[in-house]
């Protein structure tokens, strides 16, 4: 039925260029990857984004220009305004998806001319996958002859190329696919074509082994507490053939399953693993980070801690069994999945080596084990949160709070964070504040009121904090680098939800302006019949600014420098411009306003030898550069900028960078607003030039 | 009366390279270019539609992008409600992008438009992508003129 629907784009001509490289790749060697390479999503399976590479330095790196572009409009039947891949160079040829259709492109790292295209047409099943468009990006594998490309398509089906043709392997699964909508030990309902399951974020290919996760839909106003479950899967990257799953809703009988009360484990759905995975090749480890179980918001379908929703889980790798877990939030209410690839880390703690691996989150904590045995490398103790009152909820009385290191970005609002530039805007700010309940990490979410408060007024919740783009680390210096919205406030008020809507009590919503059921024509509208309450449109809406200026004090994001050996920040910078509304803002003329960073959530670093990397989330204008967005360098050792160089929109994939023929690239991911998606490469002028 | 061809030509060329940079004398969203009306039934089509993903309270989640708050005000600062609305009537609803009538698009832009406090008037919000592009986006409210 779906093979039906599938086409695939091939082109003999590209055959021919495909044919040109596999000439070029030593046929005996066996395959270990170049340090002048970036064979997988984040460097390297560790999650680094490190490169020990330097002929891009704080001397140059303002001097760099574009040495290909290439958009992506045409790799897809629309174009698509949010480009998220970092793509691979490996032996020569870089791999990306792109395009509102996922294609894989292969091109030529130096040049960027493309050498094969393959897209998967899914008809239905494409247009009804919950996560779209190109993705985050593949995985490369070769066992030194073969060489293979992986990806999965927005229909969540698993793609397996010939890196040197584009051309499916016919020995991988069925005609180099396996649809992953099947085997997964449960039945995805309703059906295969609609059933909500997908994934966006780039496999992972460890000792031969393809290991998968799942994402869902957005989980804010679900329409019932049953879902889908996002299990965890490890294929064989030579015949696609299921090895191991891991149940992230554990089965009856499984460990945890009893942390699931009445009977929750049956029907609730998500607890999948979208974002990256990390695996220890060597201890033959795998480190999932799990998302939250369905309704983001509310738990009260799900009694219990919920195991292994918000979860660290590290399994085997050859069989999938788990081996320690640490649940990072109990009963999660508050949208914290964890979003990024877990970083692992050979440090010294009080003069004893470490093998630990570290997690970034959204609540701004960095958690830090021993990836061996799960034990925290600093205390973790539970500590007392508030306990919340909204009816059919239960709550977690504690939640573990890592001593070290110290939160790295704001997890809580209150007073003291609103702004102060002036007095007058402080007291408007304390106004809007007035209309929802304050606190610190794990202030529960609470009813949206009129007359009481709208919500809870969070930060470090569902957008974090620290999103899916996560950190880097630096094997030299033992420091952790990671980008975090300090100023993306989320106001969490829930509404009691029509059964129409969903079967869940409550959902995110505000107070006047509960979820409508749309009527059909004519109804309730002739003479006499009840007329509807009249209600402001935006009910109790209130927007989180003073005339454009956010609510909160700068620093509106940050990039910190976290030292694994002691737990403590070596520095801490505002990463962005300062906003044009706060440059040109009347009320704020005058006043000597540092650089400001930028509120967004979805910035990723690069660390080299010796800079680290990232570009602008946000748009600006100024008398440096047009409109537009910089991509910005800093030294690694104090976090003093070296050096910038302009992007046409905002940063949206994490950069990555190569060596090919002698030339240092960094290619970055830009779009957003009106400009659709363009993957850069940047390198320094040629000699002489 | 006969104009030299190389005028014509260049009047012809003239008048789209003068869109493309939106001068200050434009309306701007700061004008009143919407009605509440209109922003009530753009809110019933948000819920429907756009809700699921971009949050009840426009702020977004980890696949969409908020459509209020500091990044979504800045990255459309100094551009044009037509941007905005040729961005929406390409690619949205991303399960079935152009779905919607430009004038339920329109509303939808109204309701957001209401959400982040820009003030409501007496005329609805266009539906034509040309004429939205003579009103100025904004994220502050400019000061007044004299």
């Amino acid at each position: 039925m779906l093979e039906k629907n599938s086409k695939r784009l091939q082109n003999g001509l590209f055959l021919f260029f495909g044919a040109l490289l596999f000439l070029s790749v030593p046929a005996s060697a066996q395959f270990h990857p170049k340090a002048t390479d970036w064979p997988s999503y984040a460097a390297d399976l560790a999650g680094t984004r490190y490169r020990p590479l330097d002929q891009i330095n704080a001397a140059n790196f303002s001097d760099l220009e574009i040495a290909w572009r290439i958009k992506t409009d045409n790799f897809g039947d629309r174009p698509e305004y949010k480009l998220e891949g970092t793509p691979l160079m490996v032996n020569g040829t870089l791999y990306a998806t792109a395009g509102s259709r996922r294609a894989v492109i292969a091109l030529d790292p130096a040049t960027g001319e493309l050498l094969w295209i393959h897209g998967e047409h899914e008809g239905k099943r494409g247009g009804a996958a919950p996560r779209q468009l190109s993705g985050r990006g593949l995985a490369y594998w070769s066992d030194g002859k073969d060489e293979r490309i992986l990806y999965v398509t927005p229909g969540f089906r698993l793609i397996c190329l010939d890196a040197k043709t584009g051309v499916p392997i016919p020995s991988f699964g069925n005609s180099g696919e396996v649809d992953l909508k099947r085997n997964d030990d449960q039945d995805i309902f309703p059906d295969l074509i609609t059933g909500e399951i997908g994934i966006q974020s780039a496999p992972v290919v460890a000792k031969d082994t393809v290991i998968i996760g799942a994402a869902f839909r957005e989980g804010m106003t679900p329409r019932s507490m049953r879902n889908n479950k996002g299990y965890v899967r490890g294929f064989d990257v030579r015949t696609g053939k299921r090895l191991w799953i891991f149940h992230t809703i554990p089965k009856k009988g499984e460990f945890g399953y009893d942390t699931w009360e009445k009977g929750s484990a049956e029907y609730t759905g998500n607890t999948g693993v979208w974002t990256q995975v990390t695996v220890d090749e060597q201890l033959g480890l795998i480190y999932l980070p799990v998302e939250t179980p369905t309704s983001d918001f509310y738990g009260g379908h799900r009694p219990g801690n919920n195991l292994f929703g918000e979860s660290l889980v590290c399994v085997d790798l050859k069989t999938g069994e788990r081996k320690w877990h640490f649940q990072l939030v109990h009963h999660p209410l508050w949208d914290m999945d964890i979003s990024s690839a877990p970083i692992l880390a050979d440090i010294t703690v009080d003069g004893k080596p470490v093998k630990a691996v570290a997690q970034p989150t959204k609540q701004g904590f960095l958690y830090v084990f021993d990836r061996v045995t799960g034990k925290p490398v600093w205390p973790m103790p539970e500590r007392p949160v508030e306990v919340g009152n909204v009816p059919g909820e239960t709550y977690s009385p504690t939640q573990p709070i890592p001593t070290k290191p110290r939160a790295y970005s704001r997890n809580g609002v209150s007073i003291e964070d609103l702004i102060d530039f002036t007095p007058a805007l402080r007291d408007r700010a304390k106004e809007i504040a007035s209309k929802y309940h304050l606190g610190p990490v794990y202030t529960p979410p609470s009813v949206s009121k009129l007359d009481t408060t709208l919500g809870t007024l969070t930060m470090g919740t569902a957008s974090g904090g620290t999103n899916w783009p996560g950190g880097s680390y630096d094997p030299e210096t033992h420091n952790v680098y990671v980008y975090a919205c300090n100023s993306c406030i989320e106001p969490i008020g829930l509404v009691a939800a029509p059964k129409e809507v969903s079967d869940i009590a409550y959902i995110a919503g505000t107070a006047g302006r509960e979820v409508e059921i749309l009527k059909g024509p004519g109804e309730n509208a002739g003479a006499d019949s009840p007329k509807p309450p009249k209600k402001p449109s935006g009910g109790g809406f209130t927007r989180m600014d003073v005339d454009g200026l956010i609510l909160v004090k700068p620093p509106y994001g940050t990039i910190t420098a976290i030292n694994l050996d002691s737990g403590e920040f070596v520095w801490q910078i505002a990463h962005g411009e300062t906003p044009d509304v706060v440059r040109s803002h009347p009320a704020l003329k005058g006043l000597n306003i540092p650089r400001t960073g930028q509120t967004t959530y979805n910035i990723g670093t690069l660390v080299t030898k010796t800079l680290v990397i990232a570009g602008e989330g946000n748009v600006t204008t100024t008398a440096d550069h047009p409109r537009g967005a910089m991509l910005r360098a800093y030294d690694k050792m104090t976090g003093k900028e070296v050096g910038a160089v302009y992007m046409p929109a905002p940063q949206t994939g994490s950069p990555m960078t190569y060596m090919v023929n002698g030339k240092q690239y960094i290619v970055v991911a830009v779009s957003g607003g009106p400009y659709s998606g363009e993957y850069i490469a940047y390198t320094l002028p040629s000699a002489g030039e | 009366m006969k104009y030299p061809l190389a005028i014509l030509a260049f009047a012809a060329l003239a008048t789209p390279l003068r869109r493309q940079v939106p001068d200050a004398s434009l309306r701007s969203v700061w004008d009143g270019v919407y009605t509440e009306e209109q922003a009530k039934r753009g809110e019933s089509i948000y819920k429907k539609e756009c809700a699921a993903c971009h949050g009840d309270m426009l702020t977004g989640g980890e696949s969409a992008p908020p459509l209020t708050g500091g990044a979504f005000l800045a990255n459309w600062n100094g551009l044009t409600m037509g941007d905005l609305f040729d961005r929406i009537r390409k690619t949205m609803p991303q399960s079935a992008p152009g779905r919607l009538t430009r004038q339920q698009d329109a509303d939808i832009l109204a309701f957001m438009l209401s959400i982040n406090k820009f003030p409501a008037g007496k005329t609805e919000l266009y539906k034509q992508s040309e004429m939205l592009k003579e009103i100025r986006f904004e994220s502050a409210k400019p000061s007044p003129k004299k």
